[in-house]
């Protein structure tokens, strides 16, 4: 440089003057700011030209050194906008993968430009700091390197070229979407710059003019990405579509994008991909919320929650679904077991299979209920991820339709009953523990219990009675199971069957030893002693004439029973029992085991000849046994499996007008046959009258006792609290009906426990007020 | 101060070459070059000017000023790194300058912009301004 020759001891002159003129130094630094911009600072002498800014600022031409080096600056930028902007614009071609190639050229150059500014502006800011330092601050005008970004946004980020650098942005980000490579660190190097670059509202041109846009694309591009979506895919590749494109979006974000974008963006991929469709998703043909179920595909379902989770109506849209979804399968459920009802209306004992069937249909509705329970419990635990809010929503679904069903309280007890009754045999102990664990669970949603404990009452009788529980554990592991649903009331008089059971085990002891000190009936008893309350007597009142044997036999035990246990009563219930009784047939001896009424009607037959009949009526007459008893018997013994009678005319029906004779001819390889009675183990329409009439009556008992429980501690409560409470304190055995409730009060204010307040809204009670 | 082995940026450790226009030259480590903003300035790699190529720095001063200014520069950045402003003794590095070459050193540290940054902001050149 000529200007580098400076004189010796330069400092000095500078005090009281330049040597060289102001205006010579300016020509020489605006040159040498040239030759930074054509990247010759390495030719340059920082000294140099630091000394020239200070100088030119010493001597107070800071102003026409900070104009000077801002106009140099524009003419720099304009210079680059020419040569690189410029050429790079869009060519106008309609070639998709051309318009990308120019996009992101475009974005190249400017971030280019953009480098090269900046270095540029580095090395100024360098040389001008003096400037900065002390001209800047107190001609209060931006630094240099602001300076230069303002002056980078006003001549570059300017129309059209702001127009061109957006549309090539999104262009770039259309592209992507739609599946291409595109050059991201090109479209990062361009946000970049956005980002960095504010203008006088503080506002940076990314915020300002790209998110905008880029807002505005995304809306329209996944408003019919989401349509199109669902019109080509199934439900499942719709949601692995989405969750794609939500990823790709946080990725995109993440990558170029500015992260204060995410939200927004994500915001509306949620609305149009999601909130939007939600319904159509899950309903989806063949491949909705159903057919995930049903094929089991978890993982699918899995990202159906993790998606709806994010949209705040995903969760009561799926919630509603799966409802639907339960109460379809709980229809289809409880369709196939209404088969029952349609034969229960015709008397069972009619059709001796019939029986059997109803039996497997109530089974199999459990079954097909657990199974459901199990499916969903399943998906609950593997796609929902154990969420509270839709594990009520699949108990309320399941008890919806599993009380719809009015016979799920029979189906359940019955379903225990097989299970305690023979299940044992084919499963382990710890098998059988799981399907009664899981019959809770769909026990649990009933809700009326008091129904269920009636069932399970006559079940567990006949099990006891008839001594078929294969395990005494099993069976106190399932009442221990009930006491903790339900509370020790509920299972207390269960109790006592099995307590009854223990006492009568250990009286016959005692009878045993009685009977060996004195004269003995010819005929062995074994007497079981029920207490009336606890036991169901469904079968209260059947008459019945034993034969002579029979009645010693029971007569000995009585006188026994009584001197042990004085002012007590015994009921002989002779339809609960049964017999063993050794047969002479022609081929050999059969030892027969039969309900107790079989035998007094086989023992008829004892004198008989081989050919001689006794008609039904004298059967009847003989034995007084009620018609529909004396049926089931005369029918197990002569028209089931092992014929001990012969009845003519032959057929399967019991009628009046038959007759019978003993069945001499009898042959079997059994040494022991068991003469199970044909019994209805579904109950027929009558009896499941009968049992709801009885349940009504014990709930009008239990209600009104529920209500003198209540007010007896209150003493005064409005109606309405009155009610409410009932409800509550009932609620774990039945669901009282409100109406029935005031029906009780009445009932109660009638016989004086309560009285009507003049307010006419609440009640007294008055026992306490008398006594 | 120059003793100090720092391995992990070879460039602070690396020898600068500052000249006076009276012929003087000095060599002294980049850290203590960098303790005046121009003279860093005038090293940084990426500014990439002459004198970061060649790794010398003029100063426009008497061989006598510069020494001084280089002195400075080494107490500087000895004592960048002390946190207590009483434990950097800026009243004995006073007592070492002769009065006769104050207003020098007082117009080369302003062109330098080396004041202490530390709280001991006894600051040479305003020092000096205000007497």
């Amino acid at each position: 440089m000529a200007s580098g020759e400076l004189p010796a001891r330069r400092g000095r002159p500078k005090i009281h003057g330049p040597d060289v003129s102001i205006e010579q130094t300016w020509a020489d630094l605006a040159n040498n700011i040239r030759e930074i911009q054509n990247h010759n600072a390495m030719n340059l002498s920082f000294e140099e030209n630091h000394r020239f800014a200070y100088n030119m600022v010493l001597h107070k031409h800071g102003e026409m050194l900070y104009n000077g080096v801002n106009q140099l600056v524009v003419e720099n930028l304009q210079h680059l906008a020419d040569s690189h902007i410029i050429p790079a614009f869009p060519s106008g071609a309609s070639d998709e993968t051309v318009q990308s190639q120019e996009a992101e050229m475009l974005l190249k150059a400017l971030r280019h430009i953009w480098d090269d500014h900046t270095s540029n502006m580095v090395r100024l800011g360098q040389i001008l700091k003096y400037m900065d330092r002390v001209y800047a601050k107190s001609a209060e005008v931006p630094e240099i390197w602001e300076a230069g970004l303002n002056l980078f946004l006003k001549h570059i980020i300017r129309p059209p070229i702001k127009e061109h650098l957006v549309a090539a942005i999104l262009n770039q980000i259309h592209f992507e979407r739609d599946g291409f490579v595109v050059n991201r660190s090109a479209i990062k190097g361009c946000v970049d710059v956005f980002l960095t670059l504010v203008d006088a509202n503080g506002m940076t041109v990314y915020k300002r003019d790209l998110e905008p846009a880029l807002l505005l694309e995304s809306q329209s591009f996944y408003e019919s990405e989401g349509l199109k979506l669902l019109q080509s895919c199934d439900a499942s590749e719709y949601l692995r579509r989405v969750e794609n494109q939500l990823e790709q979006e946080d990725s995109r974000t993440h990558h170029y994008l500015s992260h204060n974008t995410a939200p927004a963006l994500r915001q509306i991929l949620q609305d149009h991909l999601l909130t939007a469709h939600l319904n159509a998703v899950l309903s989806m043909e063949n491949s909705g919320l159903d057919t995930m179920i049903d094929l089991n595909k978890t993982s699918d379902t899995a990202r159906l929650y993790r998606l709806f989770t994010t949209v705040p109506t995903g969760l009561p849209c799926l919630k509603r679904a799966l409802k639907d979804s339960i109460r379809r399968r709980g229809e289809v459920i409880n369709q196939a077991s209404s088969g029952i009802d349609g034969d229960g209306e015709k008397p069972v004992k009619s059709r001796p299979t019939s029986g059997a069937q109803t039996l497997a249909l109530a089974l199999k509705w459990v079954q097909d209920v657990l199974d459901l329970k199990d499916l969903f419990d399943k998906i609950w635990q593997e796609a929902f991820f154990c969420d509270r809010e839709l594990e009520s929503t699949l108990n309320e679904a399941f008890g919806s339709f599993i009380n719809q069903n009015g016979r799920s309280s029979e189906f359940i007890s019955l379903f225990i009953d097989d299970h305690l009754k023979r299940g044992l045999k084919g499963k382990t102990d710890i098998e059988v523990d799981i399907v009664l664990d899981k019959t809770i669970t769909v026990f649990r949603y009933i809700t009326e219990k008091d129904v269920f404990e009636r069932y399970y009452k006559g079940h567990l009788a006949k099990r006891l009675l008839l001594g078929r529980s294969v395990s005494d554990d099993a069976e106190q592991g399932m009442l221990a199971k009930l006491k903790v649903e339900c509370g020790y009331q509920f299972t207390q008089k269960l109790e006592g069957m099995f307590h009854d059971m223990k006492i009568s085990e250990d009286t016959m002891k005692a009878y045993r030893v009685h009977l060996s000190q004195t004269m003995a009936p010819r005929i062995d008893i074994s007497v079981i002693v029920m207490t009336s309350t606890f036991w169901p007597m469904a079968h209260s009142d059947s008459p019945c004439t034993l034969p002579s044997e029979m009645v010693t036999a029971s007569k000995s035990f009585e006188q026994f029973y009584l001197s042990r246990h004085t002012g007590r009563r015994l009921t002989w219930q002779p339809s609960l029992g049964n017999a063993d009784v050794r047969v002479a047939f022609k081929t050999g001896k059969h030892d027969l085991n039969v309900a107790t009424f079989a035998l007094v009607i086989l023992l008829l037959f004892e004198n008989q000849e081989a050919d001689e009949f006794l008609t039904y009526e004298e059967i009847k007459q003989a034995t007084s046994i009620a018609d529909n008893e004396l049926q089931r018997h005369l029918q197990s013994l002569a028209c089931a499996k092992f014929k001990i009678l012969k009845k003519h005319p032959q057929g399967r029906e019991v009628n009046p007008t038959d007759s019978f004779s003993f069945n001499a001819d009898f042959t079997s390889n059994l040494q022991k046959i068991k003469i199970s009675t044909i019994s209805s183990k579904v109950e027929s329409g009558e009896e499941r009258k009968e049992t709801k009439d009885r349940i009504d009556e014990e709930r009008k008992h239990q209600t009104e006792a529920c209500i003198v429980r209540i007010m007896k501690s209150r003493k005064h409560m409005t109606h309405t609290d009155l009610v409410g409470e009932v409800i509550r304190q009932l609620g774990s055995r039945f669901q009282p009906n409100p109406l029935n409730i005031k029906k009780r009060i009445e009932g109660l204010i009638e016989r004086e426990y309560l009285e009507r307040c003049e307010d006419r809204k609440s009640y007294n009670y008055l026992v306490g007020f008398l006594t | 101060m120059a003793d100090v082995e720092m391995t992990t940026s070879a460039s602070d450790n690396d020898w600068v070459c500052v000249t006076s226009d009276d012929g003087y030259s000095f060599l002294v480590r980049r850290k203590v070059a960098s303790a005046s903003e121009t003279m860093r300035d005038m090293l940084d790699t990426d500014g990439n000017y002459a004198e970061a190529i060649t790794r010398t720095c003029p100063v426009h001063q008497r061989g006598v000023i510069v020494e001084k200014l280089l002195e400075y520069l080494s107490f500087k950045a000895h004592y960048e790194t002390v946190e207590l402003k009483d434990d950097i003794p800026v009243n004995e590095f006073l007592e070492r300058i002769p009065p006769e070459i104050v207003l020098e050193l007082l117009l080369v540290a302003d062109y330098q912009n080396s004041a202490l940054t530390q709280p001991g902001q006894v600051v040479l050149p305003s020092d000096y301004n205000a007497a």
